[in-house]
């Protein structure tokens, strides 16, 4: 087992993680010892089969759940020891996060949805304009910025989310099963795009799918979770 | 989030779910449509009756009585040479000296005193356009009846103390059959006044009221001008009181006469009393009332005044006011409820996206934020349309019982009154309740996991 700790290179690091959901007596851990090291400009892809712990990873990477045991750094930083404001902050500036569900605002435009998280960010609504039509171009749906989510494709919905997830400029971007609500031509051409992010904007990327062949054809490299723990405890 | 972006946002999302936001929002519309109109009502009574006493000068007023009845039994003579006759018990203890025209004089030069006058009525025969009426007539300074106490409906006040001339309301001369109140200007009218005479010239009149035969009164005619028409309204002291007829008060004193102030004085001026009963004193201004009282009281005598009894009926209306704020609390209770309620449900069906707020960087101080202001958006137009409710209710309520009230003789009056405060206070606090209503599901928003949230379908 590599010694992660102390390698200052690694943008995303997870030290022995573990996620015990506690209800009533019965105590069921999600996660248990983990140990992750990702290298910034990295595509890493997560697999396993349901259950095994995946999400739980990826919402304590997002800052969205706090570990149990254990401690997460990135870009350095220990975002498993920050209170519930500076995670705020942390999810708003420095993580983009996407869904199998897109989890986009229904009775909200596709443009209004990809502006929202500026709106906790101050800035005024003219810039928010400007920047969400920006990304919303960049995604390939500036003509389809007025829709609302329901009259858009599932792929098309993704991009949304993608271009959400980038509106705050942030360097990492988890995304959990983006393709799982999606056909393969279709989750073919989200994980393009992403790969796409990755190669060109130097974004780091975390993504879980149990779609393998994607994962073989676009991720640097792959791990395997199971039970809530590493099958393949690898260095990347 | 900015302070435009909250207000934009609270705005949408309330638009969203319409109608619910409707029925809440009538909710506190009627709550404090009813708050509103109750406190107008409170606050329109006391100004028609503060307004009123204003108005007539009332609060400028005190009343100024002996502390004991001065008076000399009818049977001591007058004359200190008659045989029979005691001085006076000059009381030193009680410092108390005569309510007399020296006395009035005195106060009249106090300052802020405008006027000090004795209150001086008797009962008098009118005769007027050969009808008679047995009145009582009042004798007034010609100051005093300029400075609002009297209604000038025809004519004018007289100008001096000394002229015979004399004011008559409108409702004797009705009585009388006169329909024309400009035609009586000008023309005169006869007093007939009655007195005891216990003058040496009137034995035979006192011998044949022991007889059983008459009275032992004189009569004596007096005849004046009549210089204007005034509405009903007289003054006995502080405490309006209805006067037919007022006269000057210098020829009042040249007259003979009974002089009634207080059904006492019937038994005790037998005699010509030693002293006024009862001096009227009108101030400048209001603010003099505390000094001139105190000399008044020093000097050894008791007063009255309406700013006393106000005071009393001022407490009176706190609980008034108490008693109508608690029934529109109910209404307002009632409308919390049922803000709480709606915000809950909000919350329960926005759950999901709750949790993207969240999981796109919102704090917990940014949910809390976006769903207090859409609880004081409620209460804001609910405050706004509830002062528009409670003034439309206000003035329909007004116009039906002045309708009712016109008929009784009653004159138009304002019941309801709408002062600024009422207005801005309503809102506020419809907004300040809205806002109280909104902690709890605020807090309950701001608690949601997203990880439980996001999983949510």
């Amino acid at each position: 087992m590599p010694k992660v700790e102390n390698v200052p290179e690694y943008f995303v690091e997870a030290h022995n993680l573990s996620k015990i959901y506690s209800s009533g007596k019965i105590e069921v851990a999600a996660l248990r010892d983990i140990n992750l090291a990702v290298k910034e400009g990295t595509f890493c892809g997560i697999t396993g089969t349901s259950g095994s712990g995946k999400s739980t990873l990826m919402n304590l990477l997002g800052g969205l759940d706090t570990p149990t045991s254990g401690s997460i750094k990135v870009q350095g930083k220990v975002i498993s020891e920050l209170n519930s404001d500076e995670l705020a902050l942390y999810r708003r500036f420095e993580v983009g996060m996407i869904f199998q569900s897109f989890n986009l605002i229904a009775s909200y435009s596709a443009m209004e949805n990809v502006a929202f998280p500026l709106l906790f960010a101050d800035v005024p609504k003219a810039e928010r304009t400007r920047r969400a039509e920006e990304l919303l171009e960049k995604v390939g749906l500036l003509a389809r910025k007025n829709h609302r989510p329901s009259e858009l494709s599932g792929g098309e919905q993704q991009r949304v989310a993608i271009a959400r997830a980038l509106i705050n400029n942030p360097k990492l971007l988890l995304a959990d099963e983006p393709t799982g609500n999606l056909d393969s031509k279709t989750s073919l051409q989200i994980v393009q795009t992403l790969s796409d992010l990755n190669k060109n904007h130097g974004l780091t990327i975390i993504m879980i799918s149990h779609e393998e062949d994607l994962l073989n054809e676009f991720a640097d490299d792959i791990i395997h979770l199971r039970d809530g723990k590493f099958v393949d405890n690898k260095e990347f | 989030m900015r302070f435009t972006d909250y207000i934009e946002t609270s705005f949408s999302n309330l638009w969203k779910m319409k109608l619910r936001t409707f029925l809440t929002t009538f909710g506190v519309v009627i709550g404090i449509g009813a708050l509103v109109s109750m406190f107008a009502f409170g606050k329109g009574v006391q100004k028609n009756i503060t307004d009123t006493f204003n108005e007539l000068g009332l609060l400028n007023y005190i009343s100024v009585y002996p502390r004991s009845n001065r008076y000399r039994s009818p049977t001591i003579p007058d004359d200190p040479d008659a045989p029979g006759y005691v001085p006076p018990v000059e009381n030193k203890s009680e410092k108390a000296r005569l309510l007399d025209e020296d006395f009035v004089k005195e106060l009249s030069s106090l300052e802020g005193v405008e006027a000090a006058f004795p209150e001086i009525r008797f009962p008098a025969m009118v005769r007027f356009d050969d009808k008679e009426n047995f009145e009582m007539v009042q004798a007034l300074p010609a100051k005093i009846c300029n400075s609002g106490f009297l209604k000038l409906r025809e004519g004018s006040f007289y100008n001096s103390d000394d002229e015979y001339s004399i004011l008559i309301s409108d409702s004797l001369l009705r009585r009388m059959g006169i329909k024309d109140m400009k035609s009586v200007i000008g023309k005169k009218v006869e007093i007939s006044t009655m007195a005891f005479d216990v003058s040496i010239e009137s034995i035979p009149n006192i011998i044949s009221f022991l007889q059983g035969k008459g009275l032992p009164f004189t009569s004596k005619n007096y005849r004046f001008t009549i210089s204007g028409v005034i509405e009903l309204m007289g003054m006995s002291g502080p405490i309006p009181m209805r006067t037919n007829i007022l006269i000057p008060s210098g020829i009042s004193e040249k007259m003979k006469k009974i002089q009634i102030t207080s059904i006492s004085d019937i038994f005790q001026s037998i005699t010509q009393p030693k002293g006024y009963s009862m001096v009227g004193i009108k101030l400048k201004d209001p603010k003099h009332i505390d000094s001139v009282k105190k000399w008044v009281e020093d000097a050894g005598f008791r007063t009255f005044t309406l700013i006393d009894q106000l005071q009393e009926i001022k407490t009176a209306f706190i609980f008034m006011d108490l008693f109508l704020f608690a029934v529109g609390m109910i209404a307002i209770t009632v409308a919390s409820l049922g803000i709480i309620n709606t915000l809950v449900m909000s919350i329960l069906e926005r759950y999901r996206e709750i949790g993207i707020m969240k999981a796109v960087g919102a704090s917990s101080a940014d949910v809390k934020k976006i769903f207090l202001f859409e609880a004081g958006l409620i209460g804001f137009l609910g405050g706004v349309l509830g002062l528009v409710l409670g003034w439309i209710v206000s003035t329909i309520i007004n116009f039906i019982a002045n309708q009712i009230l016109i008929r009784q003789g009653v004159p138009h009056m304002s019941y309801f009154s709408f002062p600024l405060w009422l207005c801005f206070g309503s809102i506020i606090f419809s907004i300040l309740i809205s806002l109280l209503a909104g902690i709890y599901p605020t807090i309950r928003a701001s608690r949601v996991d997203p990880v439980v949230a996001l999983r949510h379908d």
